[in-house]
């Protein structure tokens, strides 16, 4: 501590220490939050058409398109060092082999941002809950409102009816029509400011219990239709649609 | 001139302190920062605001740095009494070739 650098070094070298002390407090005092989230996920609608993987692709695949309907309350999530919430559906049936581990497939997904979190043009927007207006179609379209939550409800909170997927779903064979005892699934991933990721959704681990519903009934992937109307097999991009263009 | 500046802009810069200044300087950095580090994160917690655990603690490392690191004259109150200087050599008579050396 004699000259000016070696007390700049000092004070700087312990500042380290208690700045990693805090972050250690900081990612185990999660732990000491109580986590009870709840879901009810329910199928609304499947189609299965043939398609390929790209434009010039030679490969014709069977594609599922799924629509849901789901009710969240994950608010309980969102505790101070939650970030964000990486949310998303999986649509899981058994392989063809029994011996292999049954095979998932994701078809929604959003980022639910804490209150905390400041704006990014990846994270999700809650369509409106609010009948939807007539609107002329020369009339320009006023802009989304960038919220992850229906106005007044908790981070976490969503209402989704009738919702069509972000993608559509093949399997490794091609084949995915009359597949049987599928279910839909409803996984997460808490992203903390400081800290470890968090996959435990359906275990109870202390004050933290596993979610309440978050699968749908059984359901079988129909047969394969021939001629579907376009708008049956919508899929909607979420906010990262517009990653890359100005805002 | 010039080189009498350049002492000074190095005396400036080294800022040296003394003894008793750099055990209070190692005292203050340890403590001011840990109360900090404790500090910040209990409001950080009770209030659930994590940006308030971290703009706390950068404000109170801030303020480490300004109340440690400038030789503040707190730091040298104590300076080293050192012995007056003296000819040590006075009452030995050495003989380098056949003169006295004093």
């Amino acid at each position: 501590m004699h000259t000016t650098v070696v007390r700049v070094q000092n004070v700087f070298g312990f500042f380290t220490s208690v700045a990693f002390a805090i972050a250690a407090l900081i990612a185990v005092s999660v732990v000491f939050a109580p986590q009870s989230p709840s879901a009810s996920m329910e199928l609304r609608n499947i189609q299965v058409v043939k398609g390929r993987p790209h434009y010039y692709s030679t490969k014709r695949e069977e594609y599922a398109n799924i629509r849901f309907d789901l009710d969240t309350d994950l608010s309980t999530l969102f505790n101070w060092n939650t970030k964000q919430v990486f949310l998303y559906i999986k649509a899981i049936y058994p392989s063809h082999l029994p011996s292999e581990p049954p095979t998932e497939a994701i078809l929604w997904d959003a980022i639910i941002p804490a209150t905390s979190a400041p704006w990014h043009h990846n994270t999700y927007i809650h369509p409106s809950t609010k009948a939807p207006k007539k609107v002329a179609k020369s009339k320009p379209q006023p802009p989304p409102s960038y919220r992850a939550t229906a106005p007044g409800d908790a981070p976490g909170v969503l209402h989704l009816r009738n919702q069509k997927p972000k993608y559509q779903i093949s399997d490794p064979t091609g084949k995915i029509a009359e597949r049987g005892n599928a279910t839909l699934e409803l996984g997460w991933n808490i992203q903390p400011w400081v800290g470890a990721l968090v996959w435990a959704n359906y275990v109870d681990l202390g004050r933290w219990s596993g979610v309440k519903g978050g699968r749908s009934e059984t359901f079988e992937f129909p047969e394969l239709k021939g001629a579907v109307k376009k708008e049956e097999l919508g899929t909607m991009k979420g906010g990262e649609g517009n990653r890359g263009k100005p805002a | 001139m010039a080189e009498e500046l350049l002492e000074k802009a190095r005396d400036v810069f080294e800022g040296q302190i003394d003894f008793e200044g750099q055990r209070l300087a190692e005292y203050l950095t340890q403590g001011i920062l840990t109360l900090v580090g404790a500090v910040a994160f209990l409001y950080g917690y009770f209030t659930q605001d994590i940006y308030m655990t971290l703009w706390i603690g950068l404000a109170g490392t801030a303020l480490t740095f300004v109340a440690v690191v400038p030789p503040w004259p707190f730091f040298n109150k104590h300076p080293l009494q050192w012995l007056p200087p003296q000819n040590g050599y006075s009452g030995i008579n050495i003989e380098v070739d056949r003169k006295k050396t004093s």
